[in-house]
């Protein structure tokens, strides 16, 4: 069933008699309601539950993929799984049963890959790497470039062995194949383990600072630049950008989540990236009970100053070294739209949870996010508060800023258009109209910019908020997985999905000592 | 049944000369038609009367192509009244024999102001109304002069050029919300700004036109309201000369 054009219809194909539409309701809103209302009743015995859809996923318990059941009951959406080895299981997959569904409305088809190298085989995830069932190419490629840190974070997602540090040449290498593969790619990320404690991470910035690549993000605890003014002046001069790891405001967050008190290191990381403007991402892991009431803080703080481009959240993924053995309730926990309702409570209003839309590229599921123009007395208007998303949804992408791209300038055409047409029905129409006309000045002057230029150009009209929920064994859907456009490129050449590598590949599932999957490979696997 | 039967069209210097001829055409084809006028009080009643007697329902304005909040009033007025406006003729010209090694600043401003500045506005004012219904017909009367070398004054055919040039652009970047834009370009007409051409000048064109004769602002003003009708659905951007072939 798919809802299209304001009405729903069923789809259906048939291996005999060829594909069939068939309307079933003319007013899609009106049938998504009748739809969800059973699942919306109080149901202490579990009684109300609307079944929805079914999907494969993860056995917390063995990690084997197992069927699951949708299901929606009190309006929160869950699995329910069946392992055969380790019996039945729930999951809370989503607390708002309306977004899950209807973000299903932004989907849109993936662009694959301009090449891949692994085949078909035994099917998804074993045939990783990427394989032609992959349905998305890569938006955001992690490069592991180490595996010490300075940090034991007991959320941990990954597996930090303290025993790599990628040589320059695999990564330039490495950084080849993924042009080869791309042509280009907006933000390269630098990840680790603590990509500061890679002792020529100068050099590796360097190496990636490449006209295809439209910014290169350094994601890192801040505690090296809250320490070495030098390093981050060194950052700075590489035209770096920073994702700084921020979960809060106070120790016992910080304690909870990292293992020690950074409250100094963190509040004088972000003097120093604010005095030098380097511009930076801010990465905010929420978990329920530990830090969620500071989400409405760090998003005051984002639009309190300009170098800050770009804010994420990340609902806790209960996996890696880590998250995989940090306490869990699999029935109650912080999800996507749990961060939303957490977003417009804490900011009284000021954004709304419906002014984020899903990423549809990806999954709808993975991703929600939210642009906001940057006004010319220097405030910020959600885009939603003036355009329709699903009308402009070339607006929606993976990209912690609106690139100068002709898409985009397409795309903010046709927004001034349709604010143009009912200016006077939306609050402060004419001056978001004057906003988009300096935006759209700067962002496409009468000669066109180089790629670099052009993504710098849109960070100074623009900001982002994204909520990106990995996942964990808990609510692991391989639906999701395989469009996937997050991927860690490795040393021996596959490009591999992050959800599906932290789940499947890296052994550390739940907690350092789980069993790699028996088609598994190691991270490191291939370093020159 | 008119082939404009419901349609509300805004003419922009409608009150004589071919403006007129496409406000009866327009009229005649079941549209509510309004026009502005900037002068001539008297010819402004006389085509609104003419209007009426046919029984269109018709509207007049005094207001300047290039008085901006003039026109933004008339089209508010418009809506409330008659409705969205979906069908706009930029027809408000001027010409004015003048050599270059005469004209001055002024003369040039005037004719590029009121044929190219008149119609950017009187265009943006009924934008907004099209693109919410999704739907508009904008017609730009440009000239022989814009599109042909011909002794005509140079203010008036680069401003006719001109036009040529914001109907392609124009059609481009609005077409997605289906409405259409494209320029009608005359020769000679019995009417209008052609009188004043210098007699050996007319002379001169005649000898040249095919059909060695002016065009009537009747001939014109009915394939304006085709033009602009549903049944032009896909063309856009064009510009269609009409000259009896010169």
């Amino acid at each position: 069933m798919v809802l299209r054009g304001g009405e729903a219809w069923r789809l259906r194909h048939c291996a005999k008699c060829g594909p069939r539409e068939d309307r079933i309701a003319k007013d899609a809103r009106e049938h998504l309601e009748a739809f969800l209302a059973p699942g919306r009743e109080p149901s202490p015995d579990g009684a109300a539950t609307k079944p929805f859809k079914r999907t494969t996923a993860a056995c917390p318990t063995c990690l084997s993929l197992v069927d699951a059941d949708v299901v929606i009951r009190e309006g929160r959406v869950y699995f329910s799984k069946r392992c055969a080895a380790c019996g039945p299981s729930e999951a809370l997959v989503s607390e708002d049963a309306r977004y899950y569904v209807e973000a299903y409305t932004y989907a849109r088809a993936g662009s694959d890959p301009h090449r891949v190298d692994a085949k078909v085989a035994a099917g998804c995830p074993e045939d990783c790497g990427l394989c032609p069932d992959h349905e998305q190419h890569t938006c955001i490629p992690i490069f592991e470039v180490t595996d010490h840190c300075d940090l034991a974070c007991p959320t941990c997602l990954v597996d930090n062995r303290s025993a790599h540090h990628l040589a320059p040449e695999t990564f330039a290498r490495m950084v080849d194949e993924l042009i080869a593969r791309e042509g280009q790619v907006e933000a390269l990320a630098i990840s680790g383990g603590e990509p500061t404690c890679h002792p020529r991470l100068l050099e590796l910035v360097e190496l990636a600072s490449r006209p295809e690549i439209g910014r290169v993000m350094v994601l890192t605890n801040g505690l090296r630049i809250a320490k070495d003014r030098a390093f981050a002046e060194q950052l700075k001069a590489k035209g770096a950008y920073v994702s700084l790891q921020l979960d809060g405001f106070t120790p016992d967050v910080h304690r909870k989540l990292r293992g020690r008190d950074l409250t100094a290191e963190k509040e004088a990381a972000l003097a120093t990236l604010e005095e030098l403007e380097i511009p930076t991402q801010l990465i905010f892991v929420a978990a329920r009970g530990v830090n969620e009431d500071q989400i409405g803080k760090v998003v005051e703080l984002f639009l309190s100053k300009d170098h800050f481009i770009s804010l994420n959240f990340q609902p806790l993924a209960f996996t890696g070294r880590g998250g995989g053995t940090f306490p869990v309730d699999p029935m109650d926990r912080l999800t996507l739209t749990g961060v939303l309702a957490a977003v417009e409570r804490q900011t009284g209003g000021a954004l709304r949870a419906n002014d984020f839309a899903p990423l549809p590229c990806p999954s709808p599921h993975c991703v929600a996010l939210l642009y906001l123009l940057r006004m010319n007395d220097g405030g910020w208007v959600p885009f939603p508060r003036f355009a329709d998303l699903r009308r402009h949804g070339g607006l929606l992408r993976n990209s912690a800023a609106l690139p100068a791209l002709p898409e985009i300038e397409q795309a903010l055409q046709d927004v001034v258009y349709s604010l143009f047409a009912r200016q006077d029905e939306v609050p402060g129409g004419r001056l978001i109209l004057a906003a988009l006309r300096r935006a759209i000045g700067a962002m496409f002057p009468s000669r066109p910019l180089p790629f670099q230029q052009a993504v710098r150009q849109g960070e100074r009209q623009a900001k982002s908020i994204f909520v990106h929920h990995f996942m964990d064994p808990y609510d692991f859907d391989l639906e999701r997985l395989r469009k996937c456009c997050n991927h860690y490129p490795q040393p021996d050449g596959r490009l591999m999905p992050a959800c599906g590598f932290n789940l499947f590949h890296r052994g550390a599932a739940k907690g350092a000592e789980t069993p790699r999957a028996r088609f598994g490979v190691a991270p490191w696997n291939g370093e020159a | 049944m008119g082939n404009l039967e419901g349609r509300v069209a805004l003419v922009t210097g409608g009150s004589r000369g071919l403006g007129r001829a496409i406000c009866r055409a327009l009229a005649r084809e079941g549209a509510k038609v309004a026009f502005n006028y900037s002068s001539g009080e008297e010819d402004a009643q006389g085509t609104l009367a003419e209007l009426r007697e046919a029984g269109a329902q018709a509207w007049a304005f005094r207001t300047s192509v290039l008085d901006k909040a003039g026109l933004w009033e008339m089209v508010a007025r418009l809506e409330r009244e008659a409705g969205v406006v979906d069908i706009l003729v930029n027809n408000a010209g001027l010409s004015q024999v003048v050599p270059l090694a005469l004209m001055e600043e002024e003369d040039w401003d005037r004719v590029m102001d009121v044929n190219v500045k008149g119609a950017f506005l009187a265009t943006q004012a009924v934008l907004r109304g099209m693109i919410r219904l999704e739907r508009g017909r904008i017609l730009n009367i440009g000239s022989l002069a814009g599109t042909k070398m011909l002794p005509a004054p140079v203010h008036y055919s680069a401003s006719k050029a001109a036009l040529q040039g914001f109907t392609q652009a124009l059609a481009k970047e609005i077409g997605r919300y289906r409405i259409t834009v494209n320029c009608l370009a005359p020769g000679v007409l019995d009417d209008g700004v052609s009188h004043n051409i210098p007699p050996h000048r007319l002379e001169e064109y005649l000898h040249h036109c095919a059909l060695g004769r002016p065009g009537t602002v009747d001939e014109v003003a009915k394939l304006a309201a085709f033009l602009v009708s549903d049944g032009n659905s896909y063309m856009n951007g064009a510009t269609v000369v009409v000259d009896g072939a010169v």
